[in-house]
């Protein structure tokens, strides 16, 4: 229960902060994307006050109707702004409306740009080439030098464009004007308007616009507005319009007079009539502004009240900071368990989100066009641009993916250490590795040269087809040509590269071979000296990869087969030489012992001989003991040792032993603990070896022990291993580095106590012929014997 | 009648103790210092028993034992530096009765002597067939109807524990019998601690039975496992 409700609480807190993320991060992408180049504070007053006249598409649009008036009344050129494309865009159907008169004035400046630029080929893709060619013709014309059109033909056919401009947009009486020359009324729509220049007007037109003599005068809500400032145009303006100090017309243009009377609330009009089936909309460019300003009022406010709800969701979030970690934690976990691979492809899908919208568009052309093309021309400076540009465009909602991608990997990257174990091409090498491994050398060079094989053909036929299937090898000829060529390097490829395979398994046999000698080899088959080297058809290796090799080995093998002969004739010598050695002590000490003995038994012999005698008795029994052991551990070392193994108690050998040296026990000083489980722990050995090895290690114990100290005998299980142990505490200070299994090393170096000095060196050597492991170890004072073996 | 025993040793120190040896206990001793030599001796004296040393010049000690066995039973005594289950084997295949490596304590020898003498002397008419209630094993005769234990004809004091143990033992000639299962059927308690007291008997009874308590032939143990009596192979 409680850990339910843990859990619960965990993920309602991560819900929280993944909603008010998304919220803040998707309504903060709006918001900022409707800016369109305007401050926070000014989009946000814009949009929240109801006057769309306040916005600055409202002015512009304002000074460029102004400008093409002026052209309109003295007949120039002026009207650039007017064939602005994305001006016009950005107001919907309205563009549509304008191309015929656009696409008239395009046409004749076209025609006279190719009969006098004779350039077929100047094409752009842009709109603002036009501009160019626009303001080209212009200067032409002004120099009135090499024109092709007199001045009466240009006259006449600016007189058009602004008749047919007139026509165009005198239907929208959002925008009421009048055009005066000299005094002269040239284009009106209004009546209303009167060309007395009194702005004096109904009360649905709040805007007032008065051009006369070179300056402008705006009336809003019958306030005059204050336009020019200081009197200098600058960048930050908030009019373009003439009459600055350093922005003024010339003389003819300060003949022009224009009146303009602007809607409070446009409305949208309409021309022809239903039935006429010319039904259509006019410019209607005023009623566009202020329903888009609507909408984006609108807009602004829900994305701000969200932007509001997902601020507050982070803020209540700043709270449960522990459970959301947990929640972290546990979704780290779940995340750590998917592939690599399934989350590169994710990553992958993310991205191309990013450029879906750009690669299927509904427009003929799209920023990612645009960006390439940019990148194409002005390299990667400018196609940077481009690319912030593509990324402001991105819609919300793909920033919003994007950032949980980024968060889940960061989180990935923070709670989970070696992210990349855990991949499925690893799994899958490893297990194709494991089942490879399996089989012998030459079957898997066999394999990786198949699959080197199989690639290099498929490449070869991938080019091949690709390049018949290609449809921009357009001539026949050259893809004919290039087809043989790619053909006869592909088949002399594929020749090559299967006679290298060829002799890949060759050599492949061949290291199978050599594993195989040197397998025989570490088993300790040095004699055999018929080697595949010397087959009939003479050296098999002969002009091999591998043949400097094998020879190498041959000599390593010849080698070792004469360091072992060698050896194991030193060894036997040894055991021979020890075995005469003592035979050879053996005979002498068998009178010693004996006429020792008759010694003792003499009667009558002064007390100071009979203490000799005794003296002689006790030497002769030692050395007696010494040739034996010396016997017993240089034929345990030579592992000539004749072994007895059978299955037996470790435990009860342990108590016997203890039981038969009872006596020695007893008479000692020392105490005996002992710790052997009742349970029987049976392992292989041979008994009376085993005997020996612990009636020395007892011995010792008994030996070297502290008076009237304890020796604990131990035997414990662990897993598949009895461990026996004899510890005492040594009546000497005990020689730290000094190896006590050493042949002949003793616990005193004066060597007058009675051991043969090989206890230790004969119980080693037992327990390893036995196949048990003999350690020893030294902590201060305390000396540990352990001896383990294998549970049977 | 004479108890002559033939000493053969190249080793004149060994022979003379031999021969102090053997004749502190009341045998007439022959010296002989190598194979042919104690051949000679043999053809031309009646030997009682035998002591030939392995290594000796002119004819080794093991050919030596061949050679006397192809015409005599008398008891043969061999002994060896070497030390090895394998010389001893050898060695008693060869037709040795007894092998006794060097060195070897003096008593321990004059002890096998006389086991093999009287062996020979008062049981060889009697091992011809075993009687019934009779367990024969090498020097020991057990009588299970008079719960007695005989070593070389001589019956070997026993207390009431220890003739239980060497009545199980005897009767199951060869079998390792684990020291709880002597305990129990000997002592008739549950086994308790039963190593140390049944190791205590086991020594006592090898001390009255054996020749060299130390390295028992009859009474073993079998280290790990349990106990048993030895069952000998050569039963003459």
């Amino acid at each position: 229960m409680d850990t339910k409700w843990k859990n619960r609480k965990n993920a309602i807190s991560f819900l929280i902060f993944f909603i008010g993320v998304s919220l803040v991060l998707g309504n903060a992408i709006n918001i900022l994307q409707d800016l369109s180049g305007e401050t926070i504070p000014q989009y946000v007053k814009q949009v929240l006050s109801d006057d769309y006249q306040q916005s600055r598409p409202f002015r512009s649009y304002v000074a460029n109707r102004l400008e093409n008036f002026l052209a309109m009344a003295t007949n120039s050129f002026g009207y650039s702004n007017y064939f602005d494309y994305g001006y016009y865009y950005d107001y919907g159907t309205a563009y549509c409306d304008t191309t015929d008169v656009f696409e008239d004035i395009w046409e004749g400046i076209e025609q006279q740009a190719v009969a006098k630029t004779q350039e077929p080929d100047y094409y752009y893709d842009f709109d603002y080439d036009f501009d160019y060619d626009f303001n080209y013709d212009e200067e032409d014309i002004n120099d009135g030098k090499s024109s092709s059109l007199t001045k009466e033909q240009l006259n006449e056919k600016l007189l058009k464009i602004a008749q047919s401009y007139h026509d165009h947009i005198k239907g929208d009486k959002n925008l009421l004007y009048s055009v005066l020359y000299d005094g002269k009324v040239l284009y009106t729509n209004a009546e209303s308007l009167g060309d007395d220049g009194s702005l004096s007007t109904s009360e649905d037109y709040n805007f007032l616009l008065c051009y006369a003599d070179g300056k402008v005068r705006i009336m809003k809500d019958g306030q005059e507005l204050d336009i020019y400032g200081d009197g200098y145009y600058r960048e930050d303006s908030e009019w373009y319009v003439p009459g600055y100090r350093n922005f003024t017309v010339d003389e003819e243009m300060k003949k022009a007079t224009v009146y303009m009377a602007v809607a409070r609330e446009p409305l949208q009009y309409m021309e022809g009539t239903h039935r006429s089936g010319n039904y259509r909309q006019i410019d209607n460019s005023l009623y566009w502004m202020s329903y888009q300003q609507q909408r984006n009022r609108i807009r602004l406010s829900q994305n701000g009240r969200d932007f509001l709800i997902g601020l507050a969701l982070l803020l209540l979030s700043c709270f449960t900071r522990k459970s959301r970690r947990a929640a972290k934690e546990k979704i780290a976990h779940f995340t750590g368990k998917l592939w690599l691979e399934g989350k590169i492809i994710i990553w992958l899908l993310l991205i191309c989100l990013v450029f879906a919208r750009y690669i299927t568009n509904e427009y003929s052309y799209d920023l990612w066009q645009e960006f390439l093309w940019v990148y194409r021309h002005d390299g990667l400076e400018s196609a940077g641009i481009y690319g912030r540009l593509m990324l402001a465009r991105l819609p919300a909602l793909c920033w919003i993916i994007l950032f949980w991608g980024i968060y889940l990997t960061i989180n990935e990257l923070k709670y989970n250490k070696r992210v990349w174990r855990n991949n499925l091409t690893a799994k899958l090498y490893k297990a194709f590795l494991a089942r490879e491994l399996r089989q012998p050398i030459s079957r898997r060079m066999a394999h990786r040269n198949g699959i080197a094989l199989g690639l290099a053909g498929f490449y070869s036929l991938l080019l091949l087809s690709g390049t018949w299937l290609c449809p921009n090898l357009r001539t026949g000829f050259s893809r004919n040509a290039l087809l043989l060529l790619l053909g006869l390097t592909t088949v002399g490829f594929l020749l090559a590269e299967y006679l290298i395979c060829a002799r890949n398994l060759e050599t492949a046999g061949d290291i199978e071979a050599l594993s195989d000698r040197i397998g025989d080899i570490r088993n300790g088959d040095y004699t055999k000296s018929e080697l595949p080297h010397a087959e009939a058809s003479g050296n098999r290796f002969a002009g091999h990869d591998l043949d400097h090799i094998m020879s190498q080995l041959e000599d390593i093998r010849h080698g070792m087969a004469r360091a072992v002969d060698e050896q194991m004739r030193s060894q036997r010598m040894k055991v021979e030489l020890i075995a005469n050695v003592s035979h050879d002590i053996k005979t002498p000490l068998t009178s010693i012992i004996s006429y020792v003995q008759f010694l003792k038994e003499e009667e009558g012999l002064p007390d100071h001989v009979k203490d000799y005698v005794t003296i002689l008795d006790e030497k002769s029994q030692r050395l007696k003991n010494m040739v034996q052991d010396v016997f017993a551990v240089s034929k345990a070392a030579s592992g000539e040792l004749p072994m007895h193994m059978e299955t037996l108690d470790f435990g009860k050998l342990l108590r016997q032993t203890m039981a038969d040296m009872e006596e020695q026990i007893a008479d000692s000083k020392l105490t005996f603990r002992t710790e052997i489980p009742d349970a029987p722990v049976m392992i292989l050995a041979d008994g009376q070896r085993m005997y020996r090895v612990f009636q020395n290690l007892f011995q010792n114990a008994i030996q070297y022990s502290l008076d009237s100290s304890r020796v604990y005998v131990t035997l414990k299980t662990e897993k598949s291993t009895a461990i026996a142990s004899v510890k005492n505490t040594s009546h000497t200070e005990l020689e730290k580095d000094k190896d006590f299994t050493e042949r002949f090393t003793r616990g005193d170096r004066s060597r007058t106590d009675g051991g043969s000095g090989l206890g230790l060196s004969i119980a080693q050597s037992f327990t390893e012929a036995c196949g048990g492991e003999f350690h020893l170890d030294i902590d201060a004072d305390l000396f540990t014997v352990t001896v383990a073996f294998q549970i049977h | 009648m004479c108890e002559c025993i033939l000493v053969a040793d190249d080793d004149r120190a060994i022979v003379k103790a031999l021969g102090i040896l053997l004749e502190g206990e009341g045998y007439e001793v022959l010296k002989a210092y190598d194979g042919l030599q104690a051949l000679d001796l043999l053809s031309t004296h009646q030997v009682r028993l035998v002591l030939i040393d392995v290594m000796m010049p002119k004819l080794d000690g093991l050919s030596a034992v061949m050679r006397i066995r192809e015409k005599q039973n008398i008891p043969i005594i061999v002994l060896s530096a070497k030390s090895e289950d394998t010389d001893k084997i050898l060695g008693l295949s060869m037709g040795a009765d007894d092998y006794v490596s060097k060195p070897f304590n003096p008593q321990e020898l004059a002890a096998r002597v006389k086991s093999q003498l009287r062996r020979y002397t008062l049981l060889g008419d009697i091992h011809a067939g075993n009687r019934a209630g009779e367990i024969k094993n090498g020097r020991l005769l057990y009588r299970t109807e008079e719960r007695m234990l005989y070593a070389d004809g001589e019956a070997v004091r026993l207390t009431a524990t220890e003739t239980r143990i060497i009545d199980l033992l005897m009767r199951n000639l060869g079998r390792v019998f684990p020291a709880e299962e002597i305990y129990r059927r000997v002592w008739e308690e549950d086994a308790y601690a039963s190593e140390n007291t049944v190791m205590v008997h086991i020594r006592r009874i090898r001390e009255k039975l054996e020749l060299n308590p130390k390295e028992p032939e009859y009474l073993k143990v079998v280290w790990g496992i349990g106990y048993k009596m030895e069952k000998q192979e050569k039963c003459n």
